[in-house]
C-alpha cells in the first residue's frame, strides 16, 4: 500500500504539509506521494490509500497527530486503525454524483511528476492529433464537441481557433488566460495544481490548431504554488519533447512560458490581459480589433481560459461528439463550479451541463450548512448576478442562467442563507468591481464608484427616496457604455437583487431595516432578561465592556457603548442575546 | 480606399472604408462629442461621449473606434444616446474639481468677469478691463462706487487674509476709462425694430444699452427730470457725485438711445399705447414708495420717507429737519438718510433699529462711517408711537427689544422687552424701513401677491404679449443695482431673440465650485487690502462732496496683483463645460466623495491640477506617440487613478522639452502653461 496526501492550496491551507511532513518521518519515500486537489475542501486535509493503482481508503480531517496511526495501519496493512478517519458514505456522493472531465485526474496523479500523468494516458491526445489530424480536423472535432469558453463568456471555441488559424500574421500565439479574480472562484487554481499537464497538452493542441508558435501562460503571482507546479510540468514535457522544437518528431514546433500577472481583476479581460503581457498597463483596448486578428504584439492570438483548455485532451481522445452527448442543446459538455458560502459541503465541483441548480446544491453540496434556509446563489462573480429559490429548478445552460439575470460565469457558486443581506452583498460585489476597475472608462471608473456610494449609505441606514431609480438608471447606463466586460457586467450583482429582493431595498431606505439583520448601522443587540442566566460569558468575551450584570443575574447591554461586533450573541449559550 | 455609403442620420454620406464612424460623420458635417478622441493620436474609448447607436447592432457603439460599413445607417442623437451621453457628462461633472468661473463672477448678479478685469488692472491695461466690465455693466463708475459687492463678500483671498478691493478697481479703471480716449462698444447695424424702456435707472440704462448694440431703437422714459433712478435720487452725492454718472450716462446715450423725461406712465402715456407704439416694452421702474412702519403718528408732519429725504436733496432741495433726526431702520437706505441727515445740519442723529449692530444688514463700512460722522445708534428699540404736538413731530416712543430665537432667515428675532420704553424728544423721524413698488400706470400686468409685479425669472415676460419686466419692481421686490443690472443684460438679450424672432430663454452658465479653507492657502504670503483713503469725518460732515479720495494708479495695481485667480484659465476652451452646456446637464446629480490633490508644478513649465482631469489620458498619448517623449504616466486603479510624470525624478524634467503638446491636447484646464 502507499499513500497520496492531498496537496492543493486549500489542502496545505488546512494543515497537509505538517501532516505530510509528520508522515515523511514515520514512513518510506516510496510509500509515500503527493496529490493535488479532489475538490472536497470541506474535508481537508484528505489521505488517500492505495493498494496499487486502487483507492483503498480516503481518509478526511487528518491530523498531524494521526500520521502515527495511519503509518502503522500501513505497515500492518490493517486499515481497521484508520477507521474513524475514513470518509463517510454521505461525503463521498459529493464527488460519485459528479462527471469529471476537466477535473477528472485532479487529486488522483502526482502534479509533480509527469509520469503519473503518462501512465493516465497523458499526451495520448497530443500523439493523436500531431500523428493522425489535421489542424482543420481538430477545430472541427472541437467543433462537433461544442466546447465554448469557460472563463466566463461562453463563447465557441472553435471559432476563435478558426479565426486566429486564418488570420495572416509574422508570428501567432496563444495564450493560457490563468487570471482567475472571481471572489470565491478557484477552478483553474485547481487544475494547475494539480494536473499541469493537461493543461499544457490541451494548449498544444490549440497551439498546433492555429499554427501559434509560442504559448503563454498568463497566471496570477497569487498562485505561487500552481507557478511552480507547472514551471515544473514545462521543464518536464520539455525535456521529454512535448515542448520546443519538432514536438513528438513532428513538424510541429512550439514553446511555452509563464507570465506571472500582479494581480489585476481587469487583466482577466483577455485586451486588458495582451496589454499587461506586453508590460504595460492592464488597461482594455477597443474591440475590434479582436485579438484573433492582432493580438499580442499585434500578431494573431487565441486566448482561453484554464478550464477550456483543460478538456481538450479528453475531446480529442473521445471524440468531439461524447462531449456534446453531455448538456442541453445549447450547452455542452461539463462545468466546474466553485460551491461556497453557506454550503454544507463546500468544494470543487464537476458536473454535466443541464443539472438543476438545486440538485447542485442540494444533492452534491448537501444543502445549506447548520440548518439554516437557502435564500439565494450568487453565479458569477461580481460579473454575476443572484438566483434566488423560486429559480432553483433552473437547469445550468449559457441561455437559461443568462434570463435569469446571473451568468454562467467563470463558476463561482456562492451560497446564502437568510441571515445574508442582499443589499450589502450587492455592496460587496460593487466595492470589488469599484476597486478593480482600471480607470480607464468613464462608466466604470465613476459609475460604479458612485453605485458603491449610493449602496454604502443604503446599508448605512441613508438611503434616501429615488436612491433604487438612481441605482438602475447608472446600471443601465453603465452596461450600455463601459468599454469592456467587467464595466458592462459590473452591474449584474445589483440589477438581480434588485430584480429579487427589491423589498429589502425598501426596508434599508423606508424602514431603516436591515431584514437579514446584518448591517450593523441597523441593528441593534438587547439581552432577554427571561433567557439570560448570567454565566458571565458574554460580558467577558465583549471587546468594549458594554455589557454588565451580576453573576447568575441578567446581563444587560449599553447600546451607546455597543460596536455591535454581535461576538455576544455568538457565545451565549443560551439564545439570549436578540438583534433587532 | 474605396467609397462606401452609409446613412448618419437619414442622410446619405460616403466615407472611405476603413474610416470611423466618427471621421465620417464629422466629413458630413455631423458633430459627435468627444473628450479623448484627437487624430494625432491612436484611438483610446475612454470618454464614451462618441456613443452612437447603430441599426442591427444591439450594443450602443462608439463612434472614435467603430469602422463605417456599406449600407450602415447610423443614429448619433436617438434617446438611448443622448441619455448615455448625458450620464457620461454628469458622471465626469461630478468629479471634476475647481472653480470653473471665480467665486466673484459666480456671485456677481450681472455675472461680470471680476477675475478677468481685475487681471488687466494688474497689469495696468484699464482700457482692456473696461472692455470685459461693459459686457456685463455699462455703468461701472457709478456702480464700482455703491456696490455693497457680493463678489468681495466671497472674494477667497479672504481664506488668506482680506477681500480684493474689486468695486473700487472697477470704480477706478472706469474713472481712468471717462477721462480720454473712452472705450466705444461696436454697435450692430439697424434691425428696425423698436424697444421702450419704462425707467432710467441702473436696470433701464443697462438695457438700453444691450438693446442699442444690437441694432435696436431704444427710447426710455422717466419720470423724473433727469435719467439715473435710484442713483440719481436715493444715493447721496457724497457717495456718487452725479457729475460721474451724468458722464456715463452720456456714454450711453452717445450709442442713439433716446430719453424722455418727466414722462409719467398712465397719466402722459399709457401702457398700452406703449405695446401699441413699440416692438417691446420694458418695466424697470424700480421701488419707489416708502414702506409705513405702521405706528401711531405716522401722519404727523416731520415723518418723511427715507427716500423721499434722499430724492428732495438731490433734487436740491434743503428739506427742514430741524436738529434732533430719529431714522428708523437699519439698512443701507437709513445709513443714507441719517448721514444725509448729518450734513443737512441735524445735531443730534439717532438710527432706531429693533435688532443689534451684527444683524445690521447695512454695509460695514456705512455703520463706521456713520458712527465717526456722530450719529448714535439705539439698537434694540423700536418705534412704538410717534408723539406730536400740533401736528408736528415732538417725540418718539421707542419699545426695547431684546433677541429672542433665529427666525427663517438665520437672524435672531427681536421681542419686545415688556414695559419697558424710553422716549426720545426729536424735531423729524426719518423712516427707512423697506420700499415698496408703485405699480400705477402698469395696467394690465401681473403682480404677485405682494403687490410686485410678476415677470418669469428666465424669460422676464410679463403676462401681456411684448412686456417685460425687471428690476426691484419685480417678483422679490428691492434689491441692489448690480441685481437688477444683471437682469437688464440678461433681459436685454431675450428682448433681442424675442424681436430677431427667436426665443432665448437665459440659461445660466455651468460650473463647478469647491469647498477651501483658509488651510488650504497657509503657505501665501499675507498682502493686506488696499485701504481707501478718505475725507476726516470732521471735515466730511459738513458738506455733500464724495468721501473717498481714490487709488494711485500704482495702489490699484498692487491690490488688483492679490488675485487667487480662482477661476479656470481654461473655462472658454473647455470641452468638458462646452459638452456639458450644450447637454444641459446637472453637475451636481451624480456628485459624490471625490479624492482632493494638490496642484503640481513637476514639468517647471507645467502646472497640473488632477482635480480638473478627466483622465481622457490625451497628455499621456500625446506624449508618447507625439513628443515620443513618454513622461507622463497612470498611476492607481479605478477611480484612483492619476496622471503622473514617470518616476518623478531631474532626468524627467530634463526630458520634457516644454513642447507643450500635452497643454494643447488637454481638454479641459487640468494642464496650465506657466
Amino acid at each position: 500500500m502507499r499513500i497520496a496526501v492531498g496537496q492543493g492550496s486549500c489542502g496545505i491551507a488546512a494543515g497537509a504539509g505538517k501532516v505530510y511532513d509528520a508522515l515523511s518521518k514515520l514512513l518510506p519515500k516510496e510509500k509515500l506521494g503527493i496529490t493535488g486537489c479532489i475538490g472536497m475542501c470541506f474535508l481537508e486535509p484528505i489521505v488517500d490509500i492505495y493498494e496499487e493503482d486502487r483507492l483503498v481508503a480516503r481518509l478526511v480531517h487528518v491530523a498531524e497527530a494521526d500520521a502515527e496511526k495511519i503509518a502503522e495501519a500501513l505497515k500492518t496493512n490493517d486499515l481497521s486503525l484508520v477507521e474513524n478517519l475514513k470518509i463517510s458514505k454521505e461525503d463521498e456522493s459529493f464527488l460519485t454524483k459528479q462527471t469529471r472531465i476537466a477535473l477528472r485526474h485532479c487529486g488522483i496523479i502526482n502534479p509533480m511528476d509527469m509520469e503519473d500523468y503518462i501512465k493516465v494516458g497523458g499526451y495520448g491526445a497530443l500523439s493523436k492529433v500531431l500523428t493522425t489530424m489535421s489542424p482543420e480536423d481538430v477545430i472541427e472535432t472541437i467543433k462537433i464537441s461544442g466546447l465554448a469558453g469557460r472563463g466566463g463568456a461562453g463563447f465557441p471555441t472553435w471559432f476563435k481557433w478558426n479565426a486566429a488559424r486564418n488570420a495572416t500574421g509574422d508570428k501567432k500565439y496563444l495564450i493560457c488566460n490563468a487570471d482567475e479574480g472571481d471572489p470565491g472562484a478557484f477552478m483553474d487554481r485547481a487544475v494547475i495544481e494539480s494536473d499541469p499537464h493537461n493543461l499544457i497538452e490541451g494548449m498544444l493542441i490549440a497551439a498546433y490548431a492555429i499554427g501559434a508558435q509560442e504559448a503563454v501562460v498568463y497566471v496570477r503571482a497569487e498562485y505561487p504554488l500552481a507557478i511552480l507546479r507547472l514551471e515544473n510540468a514545462i521543464k518536464e514535457a520539455r525535456e521529454n519533447g512535448f515542448l520546443g522544437d519538432h514536438i513528438l518528431r513532428s513538424g510541429f514546433s512550439c514553446d511555452m512560458r509563464i507570465k506571472a500577472g500582479a494581480g489585476a481583476f481587469v487583466c482577466g479581460e483577455e485586451t486588458a490581459l495582451i496589454e499587461s503581457l506586453e508590460g504595460s498597463r492592464g488597461m482594455p483596448r477597443l474591440k475590434p480589433p479582436f485579438p484573433a486578428n492582432a493580438g499580442y504584439w499585434q500578431e494573431p492570438s487565441n486566448i482561453n481560459n484554464v478550464e477550456t483548455f483543460a478538456n481538450v485532451a479528453w475531446i480529442i481522445e473521445n471524440g468531439g461528439e461524447a462531449f456534446a452527448a453531455m448538456g442541453t442543446e445549447d450547452s455542452k459538455g461539463t462545468k466546474v463550479f466553485a460551491l461556497t458560502g453557506k454550503i454544507a459541503r463546500g468544494g470543487l465541483v464537476e458536473i454535466p451541463m443541464g443539472m438543476t441548480l438545486r440538485s447542485v446544491i442540494y444533492e452534491i453540496g448537501g444543502g445549506i450548512r447548520d440548518g439554516g434556509t437557502f435564500k439565494a446563489v450568487q453565479m458569477g462573480g461580481p460579473s454575476g448576478g443572484c438566483i434566488p429559490e423560486a429559480l432553483l429548478d433552473t437547469v445550468i445552460d449559457y441561455k437559461k442562467l443568462g434570463a435569469t439575470g446571473a451568468i454562467m460565469g467563470s463558476g463561482g457558486m456562492v451560497v446564502m442563507d437568510e441571515h445574508t443581506c442582499m443589499v450589502n452583498m450587492a455592496k460587496f460585489f460593487l466595492d470589488f468591481t469599484t476597486n478593480e476597475s482600471c480607470g480607464k472608462c468613464v462608466h466604470c471608473r465613476i459609475g460604479t464608484k458612485r453605485m458603491s456610494e449610493i449602496l454604502n449609505r443604503i446599508t448605512h441606514g441613508e438611503g434616501k427616496d429615488g436612491d433604487i431609480e438612481l441605482l438602475e438608471e447608472l446600471c443601465m447606463a453603465i452596461k450600455d457604455g463601459a468599454l469592456c466586460g467587467l464595466g458592462q457586467t459590473a452591474p449584474n450583482p445589483v440589477l438581480t437583487t434588485l430584480r429579487y429582493f427589491r423589498n429589502e431595498y425598501e426596508a434599508h431606505i423606508n424602514d431603516k431595516k436591515c431584514p437579514a439583520k446584518e448591517c450593523t448601522a441597523l441593528i441593534s443587540y438587547r439581552i432577554d432578561e427571561n433567557k439570560c442566566k448570567g454565566c458571565t460569558l458574554c460580558a467577558k468575551r465583549c471587546p468594549v465592556g458594554a455589557i454588565f450584570g451580576e453573576v447568575k443575574a441578567p446581563h444587560s447591554i449599553d447600546a451607546s457603548a455597543c460596536i455591535k461586533c454581535g461576538q455576544c450573541a455568538s457565545v451565549c449559550r443560551f439564545g439570549a442575546v436578540v438583534t433587532e | 480606399m474605396a467609397d462606401i455609403q452609409l446613412f448618419i442620420n437619414d442622410t446619405e454620406v460616403t466615407a472611405k472604408a476603413g474610416d470611423t464612424i466618427l471621421a465620417a460623420a464629422k466629413e458630413a458635417g455631423i458633430e459627435i462629442p468627444t473628450l479623448c478622441y484627437d487624430e494625432s493620436v491612436k484611438v483610446y474609448g475612454a470618454c464614451g461621449l462618441c456613443l452612437v447607436e447603430a441599426e442591427g447592432v444591439p450594443k450602443l457603439l462608439r463612434a472614435c473606434s467603430s469602422k463605417v460599413s456599406k449600407g450602415m445607417r447610423v443614429s448619433t442623437q436617438t434617446p438611448r444616446v443622448e441619455k448615455a451621453r448625458r450620464i457620461a457628462l454628469e458622471l465626469l461633472m461630478g468629479a471634476h474639481q475647481g472653480d470653473c468661473l471665480g467665486p466673484c463672477t459666480l456671485n456677481c448678479p450681472a455675472g461680470t468677469d471680476a477675475q478677468g478685469y481685475v487681471k488687466k488692472i494688474s497689469e495696468g491695461d484699464f482700457h482692456g478691463a473696461i472692455e470685459i466690465i461693459k459686457e456685463k455693466l455699462p455703468l461701472p463708475a457709478s456702480i464700482g462706487r455703491v456696490c455693497p459687492h457680493p463678489c468681495e463678500t466671497v472674494c477667497r483671498r479672504k481664506l488668506v487674509e482680506e477681500p480684493i478691493s474689486i468695486a473700487f478697481l472697477k470704480a477706478f479703471a472706469a474713472d481712468e476709462d471717462l477721462k480720454e480716449n473712452t472705450y466705444r462698444a461696436v454697435a450692430h447695424a439697424a434691425t428696425g425694430k423698436k424697444v421702450a424702456i419704462i425707467g432710467g435707472g441702473p436696470a433701464g440704462l443697462t438695457a438700453a444699452y444691450f438693446l442699442r448694440l444690437e441694432g435696436h431703437s431704444v427710447t426710455i422714459f422717466d419720470a423724473m427730470p433727469k435719467m439715473g433712478g435710484m442713483l440719481r435720487y436715493g444715493i447721496p452725492e457724497y457717495r456718487l457725485p452725479k457729475a460721474v454718472l451724468d458722464r456715463e450716462i452720456e456714454e450711453i446715450v452717445q450709442y442713439g438711445v433716446e430719453l424722455k423725461n418727466n414722462v409719467r406712465i398712465g397719466s402722459d402715456i399709457t401702457l398700452s399705447q406703449l405695446q401699441a407704439d413699440f416692438d417691446a416694452v420694458l418695466i424697470a421702474i424700480g421701488a419707489w414708495k416708502s414702506m409705513p412702519m405702521g405706528v401711531d403718528g405716522e401722519e404727523l408732519s416731520g415723518v418723511i420717507p427715507g427716500i423721499e429725504l434722499l430724492r428732495r436733496v438731490a433734487l436740491g432741495e434743503k428739506p427742514a429737519i430741524g436738529k434732533r433726526v430719529a431714522v428708523c431702520g437699519g439698512g443701507n437706505t437709513a445709513m443714507d438718510a441719517c448721514r444725509t441727515a448729518v450734513r443737512l445740519g441735524a445735531e443730534e442723529v439717532y438710527v432706531v433699529y429693533r435688532r443689534t449692530r451684527a444683524e445690521m444688514p447695512a454695509e460695514q463700512i456705512e455703520i463706521e462711517e456713520a458712527m465717526e460722522e456722530g450719529v448714535t445708534f439705539k439698537f434694540l428699540t423700536n418705534p412704538a408711537e410717534i408723539i406730536g404736538e400740533d401736528g408736528k413731530v415732538k417725540e418718539i416712543k421707542l419699545q426695547v427689544m431684546e433677541l429672542g430665537a433665529p427666525d427663517a432667515s438665520g437672524r435672531r428675532s427681536p421681542v419686545p422687552v415688556e414695559g419697558c420704553f424710553e422716549t426720545l424728544p426729536v424735531d423729524s423721524v426719518i423712516m427707512a424701513i423697506g420700499q415698496k413698488v408703485d405699480i400705477t400706470g402698469m395696467d394690465g400686468v401681473e403682480t404677485n401677491k405682494r403687490g410686485i409685479l410678476a415677470a418669469d425669472e428666465r424669460s422676464f415676460r410679463t403676462n401681456l404679449p411684448n412686456v417685460f419686466a425687471v428690476g426691484d419692481a419685480t417678483n422679490r421686490g428691492a434689491s441692489i443695482a448690480i441685481a437688477a443690472i444683471g437682469e437688464a443684460n440678461k433681459a436685454a438679450r431675450v428682448i433681442d431673440g424675442f424681436l430677431m424672432g427667436m426665443e432665448i430663454p437665459y440659461r445660466a452658465p455651468i460650473v463647478s465650485e469647491q469647498t477651501l479653507t483658509e488651510e488650504n492657502f497657509k503657505d501665501r504670503d499675507k498682502m493686506p487690502r488696499a485701504k481707501m483713503p478718505c475725507r476726516s469725518p470732521e471735515e466730511r460732515k459738513h458738506d455733500f462732496c464724495e468721501i473717498n479720495l481714490g487709488f494711485s494708479k500704482e495702489a490699484v495695481m498692487e491690490e488688483a496683483k492679490r488675485c487667487l485667480s480662482c477661476g479656470c484659465h481654461d473655462y472658454h476652451d473647455c470641452k468638458l463645460i462646452y459638452y456639458a452646456d450644450k447637454y444641459g446637464i446637472d453637475t451636481k446629480r451624480m456628485a459624490g466623495e471625490n479624492e482632493r490633490h494638490e496642484k503640481e508644478q513637476k514639468l517647471l513649465c507645467i502646472e497640473r491640477d488632477q482635480n480638473k482631469c478627466v483622465l481622457c489620458n490625451l497628455c499621456v498619448r500625446v506624449c508618447d506617440e507625439v513628443a515620443q517623449k513618454g513622461i507622463l504616466g497612470l498611476v492607481g486603479r479605478g477611480f484612483q487613478t492619476v496622471i503622473r510624470p514617470e518616476f518623478n525624478t531631474a532626468q524627467t524634467i530634463e526630458c520634457c522639452k516644454n513642447c507643450m503638446k500635452c497643454v494643447q491636447a488637454c481638454p479641459t484646464g487640468a494642464l496650465k502653461m506657466l
